[in-house]
């Protein structure tokens, strides 16, 4: 047993902390709000020019080959410093399920330009119906000649304005008696016909849309996987999706924990830090708790992950926790912070908005500990 | 990174486990609940010979002494089973406190007089640290050790001193300078419990415990059962146990076994407000269990866990008290009987964690006082 980081884990920490808070200061995070695209492409190609977008790319497709906790320890810095862009749709919710379920000929055309960092792409999974479970599927795509045509509303969908492709999770056969079948993932280019995307007002003022799908056409041999036998593929997907938060969660944590902690040692009131006051201590405490926390159990599903161990039981219990302890960190890093950490220009409110969407991406607390409960045979 | 225990620890924990099943009894159970009433019964003073003899009363000891100079995770990896087992001893005062703090403090005639006895199980010590005005503010403490010829002279009162009553020694901070900042003139003693002067009066609390009031009059201990440095002993009793803090799951993992077990044959187990339970305390489990790792690996790199103690113990004790609610919820109207009620689930055993940990969360370090500690040593927070 060792928890710790290897060197080589260590450095990729430091590279990309001292990476982000150099390239992209909490003022642009601010800026990208109010930005339509919302990312910066030129942060973008300097990531790629790191070899980051082929972290976790096998070699062989122009990736570097790395485990997908390595790649974990790059989202936990990503989560820090709040970047907002596509990686996170781009290298887990479809690199993953291309690298793991793809043919041959799909895995040659997107992974080395991925790598590359010349692809941006989303998943469009979830509907109107705001679930995670296979019945909330509802839009459909039907065989047509040697294409399917979709059609449909998908709802909460990422980055989609620019996404160059999408895997739409939609229903190829109908009102099947188990819910779970007839779900097909289908990779569609962004600027197909028949897609438009409308923002979505978000607590987070983050890019996710409304993906309205009207007769758009694709040829079958955009499925990926097999036909009508999607969503053990979104099962799968969703795993290291919900990790993936968990990482990103987990950096913001520490964020707001760290910058917590140097405010209650400088702002001083009634002639002392008010870090000296065991009330704001005990809080700290507890938030020094929580981070451990969700340290400990994300790095506990990723290491799974990466090892390729049965991992479902490990995944859930690290989203329903760091769901719920990130919400509370971000509460009483608030709390400490006082009236300052409520305005625009304090970094403390971009990180208690952006909890929010983390929490609510790829199921919340209460979704996830119902999958735990089934995990253990409940 | 590496969450996987080595081939080695997975035996050990595989002969311990053999050893536990096929030595723990129900009669030992019930002894071992019974601990602090009663002490050892037979059963289970027949048990901690059997640990003894195979080096696992104290396996952190170096072997010149008796152990097995075990590491801190194989340590947790015994002390987690056995916990699991529900064959806690009664007092282990003597393998995690007495013992390391000698090791580390104590002369070489100490060493030899106590340290083999203890890791063969034959003798028991009782912890003498609190007094009614010495709790959280241990320094405060004020029974005094006078010096007098060969002996030192103890007089004062010590209160929730657990154990004394069946211990055969008691592990004693006494102060030994009155002039002295307060934490610089407590010394640490090895006092003989059937030493005339010392007299007892039970405290009974309720989670059936018995802890004592002790009363020292003119109490004569030999010098030579000074341990360490005279007006040391604040400071010898900090460092010492700096590895030695630990908060092993297996006890909390064994009742939640149990009420998942509960709840699978009741049919509690579509109720989705008991499910939602029951995941929660899976997590804080896993949380708390993987706390208690990093804190024994720590220590096996001889890093002092000072605050991820402290942290492990918080979070344990409060899943402690969230897995109590819980069960007594999901219980209902039968979480208030006790055991002996032939109506009450599980043996009462929820019932009776939902007054236990009301103590676990204020011994050994309220969890207020441990949360200073995290903030000034894990976060360097100012000093109020």
């Amino acid at each position: 047993m060792d928890l710790s980081l290897s060197e080589e884990q260590e450095m990729l920490r430091k590279i990309a902390r001292d990476f982000f808070h150099n390239e992209f200061p909490k003022d642009r995070v601010r800026e990208m709000e109010e930005d339509e695209i919302g990312y910066s492409p030129e942060l973008w190609r300097k990531m790629a020019n790191l070899g980051w977008m082929g972290l976790p790319i096998p070699q062989e497709y122009g990736g570097m080959g790395n485990s997908f906790l390595d790649f974990t320890i790059l989202l936990e810095e990503f989560g820090r410093a709040l970047i907002p862009s596509p990686l996170v749709p781009t290298m887990v919710y479809c690199t993953i399920p291309i690298t793991k379920f793809g043919t041959e000929a799909q895995k040659e055309y997107f992974l080395p330009k991925i790598a590359a960092g010349e692809l941006t792409m989303t998943l469009a999974l979830t509907e109107p119906s705001a679930t995670f479970e296979p019945w909330g599927v509802k839009v459909k795509a039907m065989p047509d000649g040697e294409d399917y045509v979709i059609n449909g509303v998908k709802l909460f969908i990422p980055d989609a304005h620019v996404a160059d492709w999408i895997i739409c999770v939609a229903r190829s056969r109908e009102e099947l008696e188990d819910e779970k079948e007839g779900i097909s993932l289908f990779l569609v280019p962004g600027k197909t016909p028949g897609i438009s995307c409308t923002l979505l007002k978000t607590i987070a003022s983050d890019k996710q849309y409304e993906v309205t799908f009207e007769n758009a056409r694709v040829p079958k041999e955009n499925i990926l996987g097999e036909l009508g036998r999607g969503w053990p593929i979104v099962e799968d997907l969703m795993q290291y999706a919900a990790v993936s938060q968990c990482a990103l969660m987990l950096g913001g944590a520490q964020e707001v924990l760290d910058m917590t902690v140097s405010y209650a040692k400088e702002r001083v009131q009634f002639d002392r830090p008010i870090g000296s006051f065991q009330a704001i201590q005990h809080k700290c405490a507890n938030m020094l708790t929580d981070v451990a926390g969700i340290r400990s159990i994300t790095y506990m599903a990723a290491w799974k992950l990466s090892k390729g161990l049965p991992a479902a039981m490990e995944v859930s219990m690290a989203k329903a926790w760091c769901n719920e302890a990130y919400r509370r960190v971000c509460a009483e890093g608030h709390q400490v912070h006082g009236g300052v950490g409520l305005i625009r220009v304090h970094d403390m409110q971009l990180y208690y908005r952006r909890a929010k969407v983390a929490e609510l991406a790829m199921g919340d607390a209460d979704f996830h500990r119902e999958k735990v409960a089934q995990e253990l045979g409940l | 990174m590496d969450f996987s225990f080595t081939p080695e620890q997975e035996k050990f924990r595989q002969d311990i486990r053999e050893f536990l099943r096929r030595e723990v009894t129900e009669e030992l159970i019930q002894e071992a609940e019974l601990g602090s009433l009663i002490g050892m019964g037979p059963a289970m003073r027949a048990f901690y010979k059997k640990l003894g003899e195979k080096k696992w009363v104290c396996p952190s000891l170096p072997k010149e002494y008796g152990g097995l100079g075990a590491t801190h995770v194989e340590r947790l990896i015994l002390d987690e089973e056995i916990a699991y087992h529900r064959a806690i001893p009664p007092m282990m005062v003597g393998s995690q406190v007495v013992a390391p703090t000698l090791v580390i403090y104590g002369n070489e005639e100490l060493k030899q007089e106590f340290l083999p006895r203890i890791a063969r199980g034959e003798i028991e010590f009782a912890l003498g640290y609190t007094e009614p005005n010495a709790g959280s503010d241990l320094a405060n403490l004020s029974i005094r050790a006078d010096e007098k010829d060969d002996c030192f002279v103890i007089n004062g009162a010590k209160t929730f001193n657990t154990g004394c009553h069946f211990a055969d020694y008691v592990w004693l901070a006494a102060r030994t300078d009155f002039a002295s900042p307060k934490h610089r003139g407590i010394s640490l003693f090895i006092v003989d419990l059937k030493t005339p002067g010392i007299s007892l009066n039970p405290l009974y609390t309720m989670d059936s415990e018995r802890t004592n009031e002790v009363f020292y009059d003119d109490v004569k201990v030999p010098k030579k059962y000074l341990v360490g440095e005279k007006n040391k002993g604040f400071y010898h009793m900090a460092t010492a146990l700096a590895f030695e803090r630990n908060f092993p799951v297996g006890f909390l993992r064994r009742n939640y076994e149990d009420l998942m077990e509960y709840v699978k044959e009741t049919g509690k187990n579509t109720d989705p407000l008991a499910r939602q339970k029951l995941a929660q305390l899976k997590i804080e489990l896993e949380i708390a269990w993987s706390f208690s790792y990093q804190v024994a690996l720590l220590a096996d790199s001889e890093i002092v866990p000072e605050w991820q103690a402290p942290m492990v113990k918080i979070f344990g004790t409060e899943l402690m008290w969230h897995m109590a609610c819980a069960g007594l919820e999901i219980l209902g109207l039968y979480g208030q009987l006790q055991q002996g009620s032939k109506w009450a689930p599980l043996y009462g055993r929820f019932e009776y964690l939902y007054r236990y940990t009301r103590r676990r969360m204020i011994s050994a370090g309220t969890n207020e006082v441990l949360r200073n500690i995290i903030a000034l040593r894990g976060l360097s927070l100012p000093r109020g």
